[in-house]
């Protein structure tokens, strides 16, 4: 126990006084998810949240223009506003704005596109029912105008046009049917005026796909920034864990350590106690920033679910995960050097295939298979079902035997590369 | 000093596992009970392999060694605790101060409390450390760190003192109040030293007993005054080139 303290004392001191373990393992993580989860938050709200920035101008003010206002006006994608024709008269008009970033797009309904539409479907009708009727040049074209800003995501010009499309469909049917109810009246003589109901035949629920009884949590920039960065700071302990186990085999420490009584493996076991520590600091910090400092930037405030034993478990095989990582690179390479380029790099790799960087749902398939080999990965699956799924212990059970595998396997491999160095004298 | 001996070595011999010759040849001698034993030999004599052998760090291909009576391969664990040990190189931490890496080494050698704190203040006292024990090492002068890690092999007051060349890049000065101090220590503690050097007149005057190694033997062991008048020279560096010839080790 003595020997647990005096190892654990001397760590402490050692890592107190370290500026770049101190900057790698606190600063680096905390200005990290500073940064990612600002840039990301600005792309998940404009997927998410306010929407599109969509200018309507309806000169028509007849029944084409109001489905289409009414259609776009309920959408959740976009942010609209509508004008009547007063402030936009003219594209050129439209496009100052636009240049300005006050639009991505926008929609001109011109005068009379109800009146041209009508016409377009009696013309219908008359060659339904006489054969000679001619057929009427251009009486039922109707100009619709999209300007649309070049640097705008296609997907979003997609959506908006193709909601113009259903706009235009819908009421071009109502339109069919009431003029052929009127026609059919008039054949009938039932002086009765078809009213079509003013209902959606087809009305589309959204769902989030959620484990039994648990509420909706929003995905968004904080729940995944959060625990990604939190994973990739903790597995960044193999920099001055890697080094301090390398500088205490090299600078001559190495035979005094293993003069004192007892095994060199207690002295390890101190050591690898305070990182583990440290990445429950680590871990305690960016949920703290999540929880509290975030959210004064106007984020939303961190949702860690409502598990803390499962979130704990998960944490502290996480932790386990990474020191014994930190462990295997510092007995396989014997330059500081060495093991912080590899070290870093492998981090670096393991992360970005882990989908910290980049959600994994936009990899490529093939990616994702190979993502499920890195321990980064396990554990932000975790964190998702906690943080986002709402799941408890049961959800994320695989992952942490994944990753407690992860650190025994790490363990024995560091005991056998250590047995085989000190073998040879 | 008795003539008691506490070290038994027997027979020891060393091949290291990627080298062609022996380190050691059947090494067989003993050390006596408080003495101060010097082993002086050029470089690659296997002076540093023998000390490593006893305290354990190194395993003998061939025979043993018995400390107080305790197997070095038998029972090493009790031997550590018999033994100091300061390393050839500095072995402390250099980003902790002089003091922290002691209290450290105390504390792993099963000291504490106001036992070690006091042991650590009257060994940086002795040593003529004063507030600058509060520095990192990293900013030491070579004599400075060499004597901390000295002290390092004393705290936890060893029956058997092994220095691996204590005094190695130190100026007169501190060399001079070092040897006085470890004879000083090894009067009043009844330390037995063995020590491994480079410098002749230094080993003439500090040790009772003297062995001349190598390549990996035993070449002569007496007391300098016995070894000068078995080999008719005046001093103990004629001695050593006497027997060591004069050509360059590799
Ligand atoms: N770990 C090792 N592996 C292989 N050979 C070694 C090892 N350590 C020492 N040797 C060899 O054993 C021999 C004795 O070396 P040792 O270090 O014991 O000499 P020494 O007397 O301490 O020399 P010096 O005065 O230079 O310190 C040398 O030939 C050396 O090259
Ligand atoms: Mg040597």
């Amino acid at each position: 126990m003595l020997r647990l303290i005096a190892t654990f004392i001397k760590e402490f001191k050692i890592l107190i006084v370290d500026r770049t373990g101190i900057t790698v393992l606190f600063i680096m993580p905390v200005l990290l998810v500073f940064i990612m989860t600002l840039i990301q938050h600005e792309a998940y709200k404009s997927l998410t949240q306010s929407g599109i920035p969509v200018l309507l101008v309806n000169k028509d003010n007849d029944s084409l223009g109001l489905a289409i206002e009414k259609g776009f006006s309920k959408s959740s994608i976009c942010e609209l506003t509508i004008d009547k024709g007063a402030q936009y008269k003219t594209t050129a008009d439209i496009k100052k704005k636009m240049v300005d970033g006050k639009f991505v797009i926008a929609l001109v309904i011109p005068e009379n596109a109800t009146n041209a539409l009508r016409n377009d479907v009696e013309g219908i009708m008359k060659r339904l029912f006489d054969k000679n009727a001619a057929i009427a040049s251009d009486t039922g074209k109707v100009n619709i105008e999209v300007v649309v800003d070049p640097t705008a995501n296609r997907s979003f010009i997609m959506a908006i046009t193709s909601g113009l499309k259903e706009y235009i469909a819908s009421i071009k049917t109502k339109v069919l049917f009431q003029i052929m109810g009127e026609k059919i009246g008039k054949l009938m003589n039932i002086d009765q005026k078809v009213n079509m109901p003013d209902q959606d035949f087809f009305v589309y629920k959204e769902e989030y796909a959620l484990r039994e009884g648990k509420t909706f949590y929003q995905p968004n920039a904080v729940q995944h920034n959060i625990p990604a960065w939190a994973i990739f700071s903790i597995f960044f302990i193999v920099l001055p864990l890697g080094g301090s186990i390398i500088g205490e085999r090299s600078e001559g420490l190495f035979i005094r350590m293993r003069t004192f009584p007892g095994s060199y493996l207690s002295i390890l076991s101190g050591k690898l106690f305070v990182y583990f520590l440290v990445a429950i600091l680590q871990f305690s910090i960016i949920m703290a920033l999540g929880k509290f400092i975030l959210p004064l930037l106007g984020l939303p405030v961190l949702d860690i679910g409502s598990h803390p034993v499962a979130l704990i478990t998960l944490t502290v095989s996480l932790s386990l995960a990474a020191i014994s990582y930190g462990l295997l690179v510092g007995t396989i390479f014997d330059t500081p050097q060495q093991s912080a380029v590899f070290g870093g790099i492998s981090i670096l790799i393991m992360s970005a295939l882990g989908g910290i960087w980049v959600p994994l749902n936009i990899m490529p398939h093939f990616m994702q298979t190979i993502s499920s080999f890195s321990p980064l990965n396990w554990a932000l699956l975790g964190y998702y079902e906690l943080f986002i799924k709402g799941g408890d212990w049961h959800a994320i059970q695989y992952q942490v035997m994944k990753l407690f595998i992860f650190f025994v396997s790490a363990l024995l491999i560091s005991y056998r590369v250590y047995k085989f160095k000190t073998r040879l004298n | 000093m008795s003539n008691q001996s506490c070290i038994t070595i027997s027979k020891i011999t060393k091949k290291y596992k990627n080298s062609a010759t022996n380190a050691l040849n059947e090494v067989d001698f003993e050390i006596n009970d408080g003495e101060i034993f010097g082993l002086l030999g050029p470089n690659g004599a296997g002076k540093t392999t023998l000390l490593s052998i006893l305290c354990g760090l190194v395993k003998a291909s061939g025979g043993g060694a018995t400390i107080f009576g305790h197997s070095i391969n038998d029972n090493p664990e009790r031997v550590k605790r018999i033994l100091g040990v300061v390393p050839q190189d500095i072995a402390l931490y250099p980003t902790l101060s002089g003091r922290d890496n002691l209290m450290f080494i105390g504390r792993m050698y099963g000291l504490s409390g106001a036992v070690l704190k006091n042991r650590v203040d009257e060994c940086l006292d002795k040593f003529g450390f004063d507030t600058n024990a509060n520095n990192q090492v990293k900013h030491y002068s070579g004599g400075m760190k060499r004597r901390i890690n000295l002290i390092g092999g004393i705290l936890h007051k060893p029956k058997i003192l092994l220095l691996d060349e204590p005094t190695v890049g130190m100026d007169v000065q501190t060399r001079t109040s070092i040897i006085e101090h470890l004879r000083q220590i090894n009067e009043n503690e009844k330390m037995t030293i063995i020590y491994t050097s480079h410098y002749m007149e230094q080993a003439e005057l500090f040790c009772n007993r003297i062995a001349i190694m190598d390549k990996g033997r035993i070449l002569c062991l007496g007391t300098p005054q016995e070894l000068m008048i078995k080999e008719e020279r005046a001093d103990l560096e004629e001695v050593f080139l006497k027997l060591t010839g004069r050509k360059i080790r590799d």
